[in-house]
């Protein structure tokens, strides 16, 4: 045997303990490592004796050093059962099925709400920073229209540098009626005269979308419409109906909830070419080459009137309009964080001044489940607020994001609080509710001694200490472990081996 | 539970019987049980938290002496003479198979 060969078999042996020891627990990791260090030289000394080629007994000092990762793995799988989470009521798993069965109940309820199954299935507008709503700047109110189609075709025909393209509607009580049905009474809605390029324009998606043959305009019906009048029938698209006097084509549907522009409508007469608009007053989209965040949500802008002169209009962004259900969650969520110091404490509980620390393994699934709870409580708060903001159908749609907004700030805030006091109520070895609480010392005495509640794990982990009145000795919540000496006095054999530091 | 009345599985009365023979080293009980590494520590280990044994790491000076490093020597305790006892009534060949070291010298 070379002296080259044996140095290198030595350090690899030496590499392996040191392997095989970081998968040892961190507290027992040093002790272990010593200990098989040692065992190497005596098993290297005995095997060369036994051997008589060097080879055979390097293979056995390494066929050793292997058993030590067997050593290992046994004494973490060892060290993982001796924390492992509380069973009994209350649990950490209890609590978190507990926050899924809520998650489920309110997403449940919300599929049984047609309102709110709409705002779930919302496709949202193509680029909304790039779509505008112009008016008249002399009118205040946004949803009466102001603009002429001559005004629109001016504008349209005009070459643009601030505007790519154009959309227009009028909206007008129309009697529709399908051609066949010679007999039957028409349908009398709220029908708008658009654009062709109207949807898509606005990115809208229309469902059973199909293309009107010729000159003939397309008509696409409201969700509701379809399936009130209609009765969901899909045979309807491709047939022809009379909008009025004029022959149309069924050819799509859009879903309830879709449409966020001025005006509830029934159906939308695409009219080809622009052909056919009323001399009443619409509505313009307009789309910008580039976002309108440089300008802000709304400016004044002066364009010339088919008369000649220059009239003022303003430029209404659609950002606002097409906002969903999730930005005024957002928005609840921040002012229920922002509320919740005031409500309750922030920290955890007072370990500092403890000797004792929790091992790595401890804390992480400490703080994971703190975090689960609030991961899981937002859903349960955005679906709750869905609920109750479209319990009613029809309801008003600012009057819906108000109740939203207001029950998911009171969900979030409530939801927070909870999972904080939850936190600081459960062991931080085993998250086992603390129970037992126990009054302990008098009022009277508090600048003496310390006057509060002491709770304790029924698992045995440690006693929870919270003061009554917070002193400057004695201001948080601290939380005392036990030792081996305890053991008698719980059920659960916990204390095997003190393992969770 | 009395440390006599404690049941051993047949593995740890025979690292018992090893270490009260006098194989006081993780690797001596190894060898005189068969036992492999991943087997023997851990059973030492538990055997050493039911303190039917103890273990003692060597003065560094005699290791010195000897130019070897420092080993950890494990005894047992009263209690682990009791079960270990109790156990040779429940396995009557454990003296057999691992008898002492200065009878095996006999």
């Amino acid at each position: 045997m070379t002296l080259r060969s044996s140095s290198l078999c030595e350090l690899l042996c030496l590499a392996l303990l040191r392997v095989a020891s970081w998968l040892v627990a961190g507290r027992q990791r040093e002790e272990w490592w010593r200990e098989w260090q040692a065992e190497l030289w005596h098993v290297r000394r005995a095997y060369a004796a036994e051997y008589g080629l060097w080879w055979m007994a390097e293979r056995e000092t390494v066929a050793f050093c292997l058993g030590a990762f067997s050593d290992a793995l046994c004494f973490r799988e060892q060290f993982k059962r001796r924390i492992r989470l509380a069973t009994t009521m209350g649990s950490a798993m209890q609590c978190v099925q507990a926050l899924f069965g809520l998650i489920a109940i309110s997403y449940g309820v919300a599929l049984l709400l047609p309102d709110v199954l709409a705002i779930l299935h919302f496709s949202a507008y193509r680029d909304t920073r790039k779509l505008m709503l112009l008016r008249d700047a002399h009118s205040s109110d946004d949803s009466v229209p102001t603009i002429s189609a001559l005004q629109y075709q001016l504008w349209k025909g005009r070459r643009q540098e601030l505007f790519s393209d154009f959309a227009y509607y009028q909206i007008a009580q129309q009697s529709m009626m399908p051609e066949s049905s010679v007999h039957a009474t028409p349908l009398v809605g709220s029908i708008a005269s658009a654009s062709s390029n109207l949807f898509s324009l606005l990115g809208l998606r229309v469902r059973f979308s199909q293309e009107a043959p010729g000159s003939l305009p397309r008509l696409i019906l409201s969700e509701q419409m379809w399936k009130k009048r209609f009765h969901g029938d899909p045979g309807i698209f491709g047939r022809i109906v009379q909008v009025g006097s004029n022959p149309a084509m069924v050819s799509g549907v859009v879903g309830t909830g879709a449409w966020r522009l001025p005006g509830h409508m029934d159906a939308w007469l695409l009219l080809p070419q622009d052909m056919g608009f009323s001399n009443s007053l619409g509505f313009v989209v307009a789309h910008l080459h580039t976002s309108h965040t440089q300008w802000g949500e709304g400016w004044h802008m002066s364009a010339p009137t088919p008369a000649g002169a220059v009239d003022d209009f303003f430029c209404q962004s659609l950002t606002e309009r097409t906002r969903g259900p999730g930005d005024v969650f957002l928005f609840a969520v921040l002012l229920a964080c922002l509320a919740l110091p005031a409500t309750t404490s922030l920290p955890l509980g007072e370990y500092r001044a403890s000797s004792r620390r929790l091992s790595w393994f401890t804390r992480v699934r400490r703080w994971s489940f703190l975090g689960c709870k609030l991961a899981l409580l937002l859903p349960i708060a955005y679906f709750v607020s869905l609920d109750l903001a479209h319990l009613r159908s029809g309801m008003d749609p600012v009057t819906s994001e108000y109740i939203q907004l207001m029950s998911a700030f009171s969900v979030c805030l409530f939801g927070l609080r909870w999972s904080l006091r939850d936190q600081r109520q459960r062991c931080p070895v085993c998250l086992g509710k603390l129970s037992n609480p126990a009054r302990v010392g008098q009022p009277s005495r508090s600048f003496l001694a310390w006057n509060g509640t002491e709770l304790i794990c029924v698992s045995g982990h440690g006693l929870l200490h919270v003061p009554e009145m917070a002193t400057s000795w004695f201001s948080e919540q601290r939380w005392l472990y036990l030792d081996a000496s305890w053991e008698i006095l719980f059920t659960e054999h916990v204390f095997e081996a003190p393992g969770y530091f | 539970m009395a440390a006599a009345e404690t049941r051993l599985s047949h593995t740890a009365a025979m690292i018992l019987q090893a270490v009260n023979a006098g194989y006081g080293y993780g690797f001596s009980v190894m060898e005189m049980t068969g036992l492999p590494s991943g087997t023997v520590y851990p059973a030492m280990r538990r055997l050493e938290r039911d303190e039917l044994i103890r273990s003692n790491w060597e003065q560094q000076a005699i290791a010195d002496a000897e130019q070897r490093p420092p080993r950890k020597y494990y005894k047992l305790t009263k209690s682990g003479k009791a079960t270990l006892e109790a156990s040779r009534r429940r396995y009557p060949l454990l003296v057999k198979l691992i008898p002492s070291e200065q009878e095996e010298q006999v």
